[in-house]
């Protein structure tokens, strides 16, 4: 891990400075400074996103935010080593999106969730964050195959497949955007983020890259302020 | 309201447009061009973003203000589609592609005298519409040449004056120099690629691209970052017209750039003229730009949508469609994936221009014999990254190898081992031109500015096209197993919507009859009227079209300078 010190403290420096060095990602970046201080320099405990606790606040209630966590867990399992959803801030991501971005999405998550509880209590006689790992999982699949029944708008595969890009977007999106934890997902495959240049042996090479620091948005900006 | 007078207002500044502003500017002529999107500056380019770019688009047009529907076939519903590949600011598309830079062939020209000569007129589809080109390549050869050299092409010529060149592409059209500008550097899918299609006996080479290898005229060259297709360069290393022909345009002190302009109605007076072209303006203002001569060139769908808004009693039909071609042949590129990956070594896949970084050309055009095969025409096959993109979000909305699932710890798993040691094949496909998949205005969906949706109606999935895809399939699997990687796997085919690069919608030709514009573009109606870019492609070819796009412009250009500005009427 040292090696992407360097881009941990151009990261929290960038952070430190405010987000509005960042043309134009100044309101995402000013309402994930405010709402969610555990994704500074702390090591928040990352698997604490729940009620009342981090993770979320801009947009999804309590029972939302958990069943949506649980869901992006499924679909990114977190491993020793591996980091999944929670370690990556999945959730934080997902909730700011809809608060800003994808604010016009905001009723389709609302009745997805709805239909996916309906489903699991029917199905299983409890709520999607209430069943274990594998009933959840039976539960995702069908979905995915579009064999879970009571959805109408959104469908179930619909749904499936929103979470699904939502949660890949909170892994590998930039940290700026509240997911990517400490660039939890970028290390989990081996990104290097923006660098600014790549040389001819770097082409040459058929190895794992890592001669830099990962670069993200918070540590370009000072460089083009320069 | 507003109205200007100028000598030519040309609608849509992208690859075509910049290039026509600069070169009637340099000869004279104040030039007034409309932008419906930004002008946005090499410094807007950094950082760079992978969410932003390429996942939300920011490059792109907005499909909610400005929806395209799409249709399989006439008596099915349109929908609005769910992304748009052009560009939508000043330098158009030139902005965010790939750039990848082809010259066609010279039987890309003459595809279907080509095949009856080669194969008999029963080897064209029947209900194709492929139709020669009023040109041949040796007509349009200056200005492919004066395109790379006014903008910045890298590559290494494979055909020189006729002239077999071992490196380049021994099967392109002869040039009648080397490129500007060497090769870009390899990475190491180019490296695995080029070994594997040697192998197997074919002819890879460095794909030809309007990215700087070295400084050129001002700019620096390329740094690799990978930040290419989707995303505007933050260098100026990628040749768009942001960076060429608008600074030259602006130079010359006769070009003035309107962005947010949405031009509506091409204006013409009973005496069959066009007078100019009504736009709102970024104000919601109805404006008036009186011309001598109109030129349109934005992306195909709005030429055919503004010649069918501009009907007036004497174009019933549309302005200068009284051959009723207007709106029909559209073509795209289809872009069949096969992807590999490897155990036993990293292809950092990110690294470096990310569309299309090299190619084989031995199964496009005619050059390989089809006898048997139950399609006519190719495709390149390049390698590279999925999407043309290597970020990690880009991979995520690819399928990973059958029997691993899209989510779940072997995903993850997936994703850990293969993201930095995969890479990705594309097939463009030339599709054939058909007379019933077409352009015209959607009855039902309106766009931002209350204008109907262009609406399209095309469904590529004909025998011979499915058969010219399946063959590329093979050989791109043939490919990656002879490069020995562990999995070799097909992307699942989209459905019948156009992919890339559209082409078609007001058809060039020679007889007035048959097309709507001449090969200058310039209307058979209506000559004080041109239209410009790939909507003029009488067939597409199995490359990508913007260089071709520009050098048709440069061609135009020099015709309205040194012909029709001195005697004004038609060119042919």
């Amino acid at each position: 891990m040292s090696k992407y010190d360097e881009a941990r403290r151009a990261f929290l420096i960038g952070a430190a400075v405010g987000a509005g060095a960042v043309a134009g990602k100044g309101l995402v970046a000013d309402a994930f400074a405010q709402t969610h201080p555990q994704h500074g320099p702390a090591e928040a405990p990352a698997t604490t996103a729940h009620a009342h606790g981090p993770g979320h606040g801009a947009f999804l209630n309590d029972d939302d935010a958990a069943t949506v966590a649980a869901f992006a867990e499924r679909l990114m399992p977190g491993a020793p080593g591996k980091p999944g959803a929670r370690d990556a801030g999945v959730l934080n991501y997902i909730d700011l999106a809809l608060s800003g971005a994808y604010a016009d999405q905001q009723d389709f998550y609302r009745r997805g969730l709805a239909a996916l509880d309906a489903y699991c209590r029917k199905t299983h006689n409890a709520t999607f964050v209430r069943l274990a790992a594998a009933q959840q999982d039976e539960v995702i699949t069908a979905l995915e195959q579009g064999k879970a029944g009571g959805f109408t708008w959104p469908s179930a595969q619909a749904f499936f497949n929103t979470v699904r890009t939502h949660t890949m977007e909170g892994m590998f999106a930039d940290p700026l955007y509240g997911g990517n934890k400490d660039f939890a997902g970028w290390r989990l495959i081996g990104f290097p983020g923006a660098q600014p240049a790549f040389s001819s042996e770097d082409m040459q090479s058929k190895d794992a890259f890592t001669r830099a620091p990962i670069i993200g948005l918070q540590a370009q900006a000072p460089i083009r302020r320069g | 309201m507003a109205t200007e007078k100028t000598d030519v207002v040309i609608v849509g500044v992208g690859a075509a447009g910049g290039i026509l502003a600069a070169e009637l500017g340099k000869a004279g002529m104040k030039v007034i061009g409309l932008e419906r999107g930004p002008r946005l500056t090499t410094q807007d380019f950094n950082p760079h973003d992978e969410l932003r770019y390429f996942q939300r688009q920011d490059l792109r047009p907005n499909i909610k203000r400005q929806p395209i529907t799409w249709r399989p076939k006439a008596d099915a519903r349109a929908n609005p589609m769910p992304v748009q590949n052009y560009g939508n600011q000043a330098g158009g598309g030139t902005v965010h592609y790939g750039a990848v830079s082809w010259r066609f062939h010279e039987d890309d020209f003459r595809a279907r005298s080509q095949t009856i000569e080669r194969y008999g007129a029963s080897a064209i589809p029947a209900d194709s519409s492929l139709a020669d080109w009023p040109m041949s390549y040796a007509d349009l050869e200056p200005y492919y040449d004066r395109a790379e050299y006014d903008l910045g092409v890298s590559g290494k010529a494979g055909n020189l004056e006729g002239r077999k060149v071992a490196g380049g592409n021994v099967f392109e059209a002869p040039r009648r120099r080397e490129f500007p500008l060497p090769p870009l550097l390899v990475d190491q899918t180019g490296v695995v690629f080029d070994a594997a299609t040697k192998k197997l006996g074919y002819h890879p080479f460095s794909t030809p691209r309007a990215i700087l290898s070295e400084a050129y005229k001002g700019r620096p060259g390329c740094t690799y970052c990978g930040f290419c297709q989707a995303f505007g360069c933050h260098i100026g290393a990628k040749s768009s017209i942001l960076v060429t022909a608008l600074p030259e345009a602006d130079a010359t002190g006769n070009f003035k750039l309107v962005t947010g302009a949405m031009c509506y109605r091409v204006n013409s007076d009973n005496s069959g003229r066009v007078t100019g072209v009504a736009y709102y303006g970024p104000d919601g203002s109805d404006n008036t730009i009186e011309a001598e001569l109109v030129i349109l060139t934005p992306f195909i769908y709005d030429n055919t949508r503004l010649l069918l808004l501009s009907k007036t009693e004497i174009f019933p039909n549309g302005l200068a469609n009284s051959s009723g071609e207007v709106g029909k042949h559209l073509m795209a590129h289809m872009m069949p994936n096969v992807y590999v990956a490897f155990d036993d070594r990293h292809m950092n896949n990110y690294m470096g221009p990310s569309a299309q970084k090299h190619t084989i050309d031995d199964f496009n055009a005619d050059n390989f014999d089809h006898a048997g095969l139950g399609f006519i025409r190719g495709s390149q096959i390049s390698v590279g990254t999925g999407n043309l993109q290597g970020g990690p979000i880009s991979l995520t909305t690819t399928m990973p190898p059958p029997g691993t699932p899209r989510w779940g710890a072997t995903y993850r798993d997936f994703l850990a081992k293969y993201y930095a040691r995969h890479a990705a094949m594309v097939a463009q496909t030339e599709n054939l031109p058909y007379v019933d998949q077409t352009i015209d205005l959607d009855p039902n969906v309106r766009d931002a500015w209350g204008l109907p949706a262009p609406r399209l109606t095309y469904d590529w999935r004909r025998p011979t096209e499915l058969a010219r895809v399946e063959f590329m399939m093979k050989k791109m699997e043939e490919i990656g197993r002879a490069m020995g990687a562990t999995h070799v796997w097909r992307a699942p085919l989209g459905p019948g919507a156009p992919g890339a690069h559209h082409e078609g919608g007001t058809r060039m030709g020679s007889d007035p009859k048959t097309s709507v514009v001449n090969r200058y573009g310039q209307s058979w109606d209506v000559p004080n009227l041109f239209v410009i870019g790939s909507s003029t492609f009488p067939s597409m070819s199995g490359f990508n079209p913007t260089l071709t796009i520009q050098a048709l412009a440069y061609m135009s250009a020099d015709a309205i300078v040194n012909r029709y500005k001195k005697s004004p009427g038609p060119l042919l």
